[in-house]
C-alpha cells in the first residue's frame, strides 16, 4: 500500500464537498429552470384553453343535435346514387374528358394568339398617337395603316376565341350532367356538417396533447410553444418611461384572451369580452385595439404579464381584499400610472375627445363635468378651455337686497338656511373649530358681511303694485314656467336656479317684485329670463313667494364678534407688507367699523368668493385655487396625503378632497390663514365619484393630434350653442337633442307642455328663429307656460340659431327666408282645401276657452313669416312622420286625397296648394276666402 | 307565399270543419252587473257647436253603459287562449267604424289582424281618428269631409288599442284586435253569442274598459251547444 502522499487537503473531504455542490447547483438550476418557465400568465392560457375546450365541446354537441339526421341521411343517399351514375357513366366521361383536354388545348392557343394580337394593335396605337401628336405624319401614316390592316385579323381572331370559349364550355356542361348532381350533393352535405367540422376544429386546437407539452416544456419552449405571451404594438403610440420613450406595447390580451371575441360575455375574468365591441375594440369600431391598444384607456403597465406588475387598481377596499385573495394581488409602491379603476375609467375618454359639452357614451364623465359646472369649480380652480360664468348671484348691488345681519348668519352655515343651497360652507370647518378660530371665523364673516354692504351699490326699487294674492301667485309660480328652472313648494322638476324656501326671512317685497319684473335690472348679468310678468302678476307670485318663512334661521341670532380679534386679524394682514409698529399705527388710524371692512376685504380676496359672485372692488382678481389643467397626469408625489390613510391614488385624494375638503389638515400645526381653505360643497359619494372621474380626465395628453377628435367648424357651432343651452337651460322645458324637456315629467296633459324642439332648424325659418328668441310672442296661446325674454346677446342668438340649423342638418343659412314660388292657380285652390279640410277647427286665432289644450294649433297668421316652405310640404304630406305622436293629424293617409274635385285630387298638388294658401293667409279676411271656399264648393259639389 | 299560406289555412279549416261535425258550436252568455247602477253622466259637447246641434237631450258618457236589466254594454268578450297554434284567414270584408253624431258606432269593436277597419265620417264636421296602439303601428287620421272613409289594419293582437278624436275629447272608443274571429260584444240586453267555437277547452275574457277584466274557463264539447257563460262585473 503506497504510502498515503502528504496533502493540504483531505481528497475525500473535496470529493465530498464538491459532491455537495455539484448537487446544490444542479437543484439550484433545476429549480431556476422551473421558476422561470412556471409563470402567472401560462396558468391563465391553460385555464383558457380548458374553459374553450369545453365550450366547443358542448358547441358541438348542441350543433350535432341541430343536424337534420333526416336529411342528412336522404342528402347520402342522394350522393350514393349519384356516385353510382357517374361509374355507369365512366367511359362517356372519360371520353368527354378528353375531349375537353383537346380543347382546352386549342383553346389556349387561339387565346393567346389574340390576346397577342391585341397587344400589338395596342402598341402600334400608341405610336401612332405619339406620331400623330409630334406631327411625325410620315410615321403616323405607316402605324395607321398598320392598325387597319390588322383590324380584320383581329376582328377574326375574336371571332375564333368566343368560337371555343363556347366548345370548351358546352363539353364542360356535358361532363357535368353526369358528375354536376354528385358535386352539387356533396357541397350540400358538407355546408350541414360545415358548423360540427368548426367544432372540431375548435376542441382539437384547444386540447392538450402530448407534442404540445413537450414544445411548452422547459428548455424546450423557445421552439414553438403553444403557450405564448401575446402582445399588441401600437404604432402610432408612445409610452412615457421619464426622459426616454417607447413604442407602446400592451401585452394585457395575454391573459385577457377573449378580450375581442364575441360569445364570451359571461365567461369569468380574465376572459370575459370586453363590453360594447361595437364601440370598442371591434375592427369596425372607432377604438381599434391595434390601433389604441389597452393602457391608453385603461392606464397601467402594458408589458408586464402578471396580475400585480401590471399595476391593476381596485376600485374599492372590498376588491383590494377580494383581489389580494385570489390573484395574490398587492399595491404597487413605486410605480406612478397606475391603472385606472374601472369606474373612473371613463376619465380617458378626454384623452382624445375634447372640446364637446358631453363627451358620448361617458354619462358619468358628463356628469362631473356637468357637476364642476353648477358648482362653479373652475370660479377659483382654472381648467384651460373651460370658461364658465360666474355661479352665484353678483353681490354688486347687494345692499338693496340683503341686510349684513342677514349675511352673516347666512355665512356661518348656508345649507341652515337652505338645505339645497350650492353655496358651499366655509367658515367653521373641521380644521378651524377650535376656540381661537371660532372667534376669528366670526370677526370673518362679519368683516364679509360689513364690506358687501359698504362695497355695494343701491338699485332704485318698486314696491309692489296693489295687495298680492299669494293664492293666485302660487298658481302662476306652477303653471306659466317657473318650474322649468326653480323647485317650489314640492314642486320639483328642476333644480337650475336656486329653490325658491324661506325667501320671507331673506328679502323684502319691494326688491322681489322688483326682480321679478325685471332681473336684468338688479343684475344685469343674470341667467333670471323675464316673464313678462304683468304688475298684478309679480305682486301675486311676491305674495306667493314671500309668505314661507325659515323660523329656525328667523330665530338665529349673529355671533358676538371680539373687537380684540378683528384688530389682531387687521395686523396681522397689514404685517404682511409693513413693519409691525407701521401696522399698527395704521391700525390705530382705523375706526373699528373700517377695520372690520379691512379685514373682510382680506378675507373675501383669501376665499376667492368673487369665483363665483360679482364683487365690487374684486373685478380683475385671480382665481386662487389651484390650476387643475392637467390634475390627472399630475405627479402623485405632489398630492399631500398629510396624515390621512387612504390608498395612495389620485382618484383616493381626490375623492377625499372632495368629501372633506380640510382633511389633510389633520393632525397639522398650521397659522390661521394658512389652513387649506377649500369649502365645503357636501358632495354625496355619486357626485363626488363623478367629479373625480372628471378631475382625472383632466390631462396633459399624449395621443397624436391626428388620432383625437377633432371638431370642424359646425360641430365647433354646435357645441357652442350646447353650452349655451345647458347654461340657459332650456331643456329645463323644451325636449331637444336627446333630452326630455324636464318639466314634462309634471305636466299631466301633454298639450300643455313646452314644444319639442327637435327638428326645429327644419321647421322654422332663421330669421324668425331669431327675432323670436330676441324677443319671443306667444304662438300658442292657450299654453300658460311662457317662453321667456332671456335677453340674449346678438351673438347668443346666432349661435343658438346655428345651433339648431346643424342638429337638423340644416346648413346652406343663404337660402333661408327664400319665398316660395306660389302660383296663383295653387294659392287660389288652396281657399277651398283649407275650408274644407277645416284647418280652421284647431288653428284658430282666437281659441275658445271651451275647448281643451290637447287639440288647439298654433295661429296659422304666423306660418308664412315663420315656418319654412318645404316644412309645411312635409308635413302635410303626413304629420306622424315628422314628429311621431303628434296631435295633429294626417289628411292625405297614403298619399291620397279626401277631395277628389279639387286639383283633379292629387295629394301633392292639393299640399302645395295649401302650403301657397298659407303664404298669403289673412285671417282677418277669412269671409272673403271662406266665401271663395264656398263659392268653389258649391262649383265643385258633386 | 301568402297566399298559398292562406289557401292552406282554408283548406286545414275545411278539413276540420268535416271531421269535426259540431263545428257550428256556438258559445252564449251575458254579462251581469252587480249591485246598483251608478248615476249615468253625460258628456258635454259644447266645445263643438255643430256636435251639440245635433242632439237634443244630453249624451250619456259611455265609459259604463248599464243595461235596463242590470247588464253591461260594450264588454268585449273573447277567446283568450286555448286556440294556440291555428291560424285562422282574416276576412276580407271590412269591420265598420262610424263617427255618427259625435260618437264612435260601436265603442267598442273587434277585428282581425289584416282586416280591413272602415273608417267613416257621417257628421259634417272635422273630425280625427288618433290610434293610440300599442302593438300595431299608431295612426292619427283628420277626417273633415262628411262620408268619407278611410280602410285601416292592424297587424299585431291587442287587447284593447284605444282610438281617440283630439278634437272632442269625450270621443274614445276601444279596438280589440285577435288573431282569431272568436269575439263578441255584449249588447243592450248584455247577452253575446261567439259563433262557430271548435270542440275544445278555452278561456273566455270579458273585458270591460274601466271595470277590467275576468275570465271563465269553457269546454266546447263535440256536439251539441256549451252551457251558457255567465260574467259579473261589480261596482
Amino acid at each position: 500500500m503506497p504510502p498515503k502522499k502528504p496533502s493540504l487537503y483531505s481528497l475525500d473531504k473535496t470529493h465530498v464537498a464538491f459532491a455537495a455542490s455539484g448537487f446544490i447547483l444542479l437543484v439550484g438550476l433545476v429549480w431556476m429552470v422551473l421558476q422561470d418557465s412556471s409563470r402567472e400568465w401560462k396558468g391563465w392560457q391553460r385555464k383558457y384553453m380548458a374553459m374553450m375546450q369545453e365550450r366547443a365541446q358542448t358547441e358541438l354537441k348542441e350543433t350535432q343535435a341541430k343536424i337534420n339526421a333526416e336529411e342528412l341521411k336522404k342528402l347520402q343517399a342522394e350522393l350514393a346514387e349519384a356516385k353510382s351514375t357517374v361509374v355507369q357513366h365512366r367511359a362517356e366521361i372519360q371520353k368527354a374528358q378528353n375531349e375537353l383536354d383537346q380543347i382546352t388545348n386549342r383553346f389556349n392557343k387561339v387565346k393567346t394568339e389574340y390576346q397577342n394580337l391585341k397587344q400589338f394593335q395596342d402598341s402600334d396605337r400608341y405610336f401612332y398617337e405619339e406620331y400623330a401628336d409630334h406631327h411625325e405624319d410620315e410615321k403616323a401614316r405607316v402605324y395607321d395603316k398598320r392598325l387597319k390592316d390588322r383590324e380584320g385579323e383581329l376582328a377574326q381572331a375574336k371571332l375564333k376565341f368566343e368560337q371555343i370559349t363556347a366548345e370548351k364550355e358546352a363539353k364542360e356542361a356535358e361532363i357535368k350532367t353526369w358528375t354536376g348532381r354528385e358535386q352539387e350533393v356533396s357541397k350540400k352535405i358538407t355546408a350541414m356538417e360545415m358548423d360540427v367540422t368548426l367544432a372540431e376544429g375548435k376542441i382539437s386546437k384547444f386540447t392538450p396533447s402530448l407534442a404540445k407539452e413537450i414544445l411548452n416544456a422547459p428548455m424546450l419552449d423557445f421552439i414553438h410553444p403553444s403557450l405564448q405571451i401575446q402582445q399588441i404594438v401600437v404604432e402610432k403610440l408612445q409610452d412615457d418611461y421619464y426622459f426616454a420613450k417607447a413604442q407602446k406595447v400592451d401585452r394585457c390580451i395575454t391573459c385577457h384572451l377573449g378580450i375581442d371575441q364575441k360569445g364570451l360575455e359571461n365567461a369569468p375574468q380574465p376572459f370575459r369580452t370586453h363590453p360594447n365591441l361595437d364601440l370598442f375594440l371591434g375592427s369596425n369600431s372607432p377604438h381599434k385595439l391595434e390601433e389604441i391598444g389597452c393602457t391608453t384607456c385603461h392606464g397601467g403597465s402594458g408589458q408586464s404579464v402578471s396580475f400585480t406588475t401590471a399595476a391593476h387598481t381596485p376600485h374599492s377596499s372590498e376588491q383590494a381584499k377580494e383581489w389580494a385573495k385570489k390573484y395574490d394581488w398587492k399595491a404597487l409602491e413605486f410605480w406612478a400610472d397606475k391603472m385606472l379603476p374601472l369606474n373612473h375609467v371613463e376619465a380617458s375618454c378626454a384623452k382624445c375627445h375634447t372640446g364637446t359639452v358631453d363627451v358620448p357614451q361617458a354619462p358619468k364623465l358628463n356628469e362631473g363635468r356637468r357637476l364642476v359646472t353648477e358648482y362653479g369649480c373652475t370660479g377659483c380652480h382654472k381648467v384651460e378651455g373651460m370658461d364658465r360664468w360666474k355661479v352665484g348671484p353678483s353681490l354688486a348691488h347687494v345692499q338693496s337686497k340683503l341686510d349684513g345681519d342677514w349675511i352673516v348668519r347666512w355665512l356661518q352655515n348656508p345649507k341652515e338656511f337652505r338645505h339645497s343651497t350650492r353655496m358651499p360652507r366655509i367658515f367653521n370647518l373641521s380644521n378651524a373649530s377650535d376656540p381661537e378660530s371660532l372667534d376669528k371665523n366670526n370677526a370673518a364673516i362679519s368683516g364679509v358681511a360689513a364690506y358687501l354692504m359698504k362695497n355695494s351699490d343701491p338699485v332704485t326699487l318698486t314696491a309692489p303694485v296693489g295687495k298680492g294674492h299669494a293664492e293666485n301667485g302660487k298658481t302662476l309660480v306652477e303653471t306659466i314656467g317657473c318650474l322649468g328652472c326653480h323647485t317650489v313648494g314640492g314642486q320639483s322638476a328642476n333644480h337650475h336656479g336656486p329653490e325658491l324656501s324661506g325667501l320671507g326671512s331673506k328679502v323684502k317685497p319691494e326688491w322681489l317684485y322688483s326682480w321679478l319684473k325685471d332681473p336684468k335690472h338688479y343684475n344685469p348679468n343674470t341667467r333670471m329670463p323675464s316673464l313678462r310678468l304683468s304688475d298684478q302678476e309679480a305682486s301675486d307670485i311676491t305674495a306667493y313667494l314671500l309668505a314661507d318663512h325659515n323660523e329656525k334661521f328667523e330665530s338665529d341670532r349673529p355671533p358676538y364678534v371680539k373687537p380684540e380679534v378683528v384688530a389682531d386679524m387687521a395686523v396681522s394682514f397689514l404685517t404682511g407688507t409693513m413693519r409691525h409698529e407701521d401696522a399698527l399705527k395704521k391700525l390705530n388710524a382705523m375706526s373699528p367699523e373700517e377695520q372690520l371692512e379691512f379685514v373682510g376685504s382680506k378675507v373675501i380676496a383669501h376665499q376667492g368668493c368673487f369665483g363665483c359672485h360679482e364683487i365690487k372692488g374684486f373685478e380683475d382678481a385671480k382665481p386662487i385655487g389651484t390650476e387643475l389643467t392637467y390634475e390627472g397626469t399630475k405627479d402623485l408625489s405632489r398630492f399631500d396625503f398629510g396624515f390621512v390613510e387612504i390608498p395612495r391614488t389620485r382618484q383616493a385624494w381626490i375623492f377625499q378632497k372632495l368629501k372633506d375638503p380640510r382633511a389633510y389638515d389633520r393632525g397639522k400645526v398650521k397659522p390661521y390663514f394658512e389652513k387649506l381653505k377649500m369649502p365645503h360643497f357636501e358632495f354625496s359619494d355619486e357626485q363626488a365619484d363623478a367629479i373625480t372621474t372628471f378631475v382625472l380626465s383632466l390631462q396633459k395628453s399624449s395621443i397624436p393630434l391626428e388620432m383625437q377628435k377633432v371638431l370642424d367648424s359646425r360641430e365647433k357651432e354646435t357645441e357652442a350653442g350646447r353650452l349655451l343651452v345647458e347654461k340657459m337651460n332650456c331643456q329645463g322645458c323644451h325636449t331637444v337633442d336627446g333630452v326630455e324637456g324636464r318639466v314634462r315629467s309634471i305636466i299631466e296633459d301633454a298639450g300643455n307642455a313646452p314644444p319639442i324642439l327637435d327638428g326645429e332648424g327644419k321647421k322654422v325659418r332663421e330669421r324668425w328663429l331669431y327675432h323670436f328668441l330676441k324677443g319671443p310672442t306667444p304662438i300658442r296661446p292657450w299654453l300658460k307656460y311662457r317662453m321667456p325674454t332671456f335677453g340674449f346677446s346678438d351673438q347668443e342668438t346666432h349661435s343658438l340659431v346655428t345651433y339648431f340649423n346643424h342638429l337638423s342638418n340644416v346648413h346652406e343659412r343663404y337660402v333661408e327666408d327664400e319665398t316660395p314660388v306660389t302660383t296663383p292657380e295653387h294659392v287660389k285652390q288652396g281657399g277651398p282645401l283649407f275650408t274644407q279640410l277645416q284647418c280652421i277647427k284647431c288653428h284658430q286665432a282666437h281659441p275658445d276657452a271651451a275647448l281643451s289644450s290637447s287639440f288647439l294649433a298654433p295661429n296659422l297668421e304666423m306660418a308664412k313669416d315663420r315656418l319654412r316652405p318645404d316644412w309645411i310640404l312635409e308635413w302635410l304630406k303626413d304629420p306622424q312622420v315628422v314628429m311621431p305622436g303628434t296631435m295633429m293629424p294626417g289628411f292625405f293617409p297614403d298619399g291620397a286625397s279626401p277631395l277628389p274635385d279639387i286639383l283633379n285630387g292629387d295629394a301633392t298638388e292639393q299640399i302645395r296648394a295649401i302650403r301657397d294658401y298659407l303664404m298669403v293667409f289673412n285671417p282677418d279676411e277669412k269671409p272673403a276666402a271662406a266665401a271663395a271656399g264656398a263659392k268653389d264648393r258649391k262649383n265643385t259639389a258633386t | 307565399m301568402k297566399q298559398s299560406l292562406k289557401t292552406f289555412a282554408l283548406l286545414m279549416t275545411a278539413a276540420y270543419a268535416l271531421s269535426h261535425p259540431a263545428w257550428a258550436a256556438s258559445v252564449k252568455g251575458s254579462v251581469a252587473f252587480a249591485g246598483a247602477a251608478p248615476a249615468p253622466k253625460t258628456v258635454n259637447m259644447a266645445a263643438d257647436p255643430t256636435c251639440a246641434a245635433l242632439h237634443k237631450t244630453p249624451q250619456p258618457d259611455e265609459d259604463l253603459v248599464v243595461n235596463s236589466n242590470n247588464t253591461l254594454k260594450n264588454v268585449f268578450v273573447y277567446v283568450k287562449t286555448g286556440l294556440e297554434g291555428k291560424t285562422f284567414p282574416a276576412p276580407a270584408e271590412p269591420v265598420s267604424f262610424d263617427q255618427n253624431g259625435c260618437h264612435y258606432v260601436p265603442h267598442v269593436v273587434g277585428v282581425m289582424v289584416g282586416q280591413p277597419f272602415q273608417i267613416i265620417n257621417s257628421d259634417s264636421t272635422l273630425h280625427n281618428v288618433h290610434s293610440l296602439a300599442k302593438e300595431s303601428k299608431q295612426f292619427n287620421l283628420g277626417m273633415p269631409i262628411k262620408g268619407m272613409k278611410i280602410k285601416k289594419t292592424f297587424e299585431k293582437p291587442e287587447i284593447m288599442a284605444k282610438v281617440k278624436c283630439d278634437v272632442h275629447p269625450w270621443m274614445h272608443a276601444y279596438v280589440g284586435v285577435l288573431s282569431h274571429p272568436f269575439y263578441a260584444v255584449s249588447g243592450d240586453d248584455g247577452s253575446f253569442e261567439i259563433k262557430d267555437l271548435p270542440p275544445g277547452k278555452y278561456t273566455l275574457e270579458a273585458w270591460q274598459e274601466t271595470l277590467g277584466t275576468k275570465t271563465v274557463e269553457i269546454t266546447v264539447p263535440d256536439s251539441g251547444d256549451t252551457a251558457p257563460v255567465q260574467f259579473s262585473f261589480g261596482s
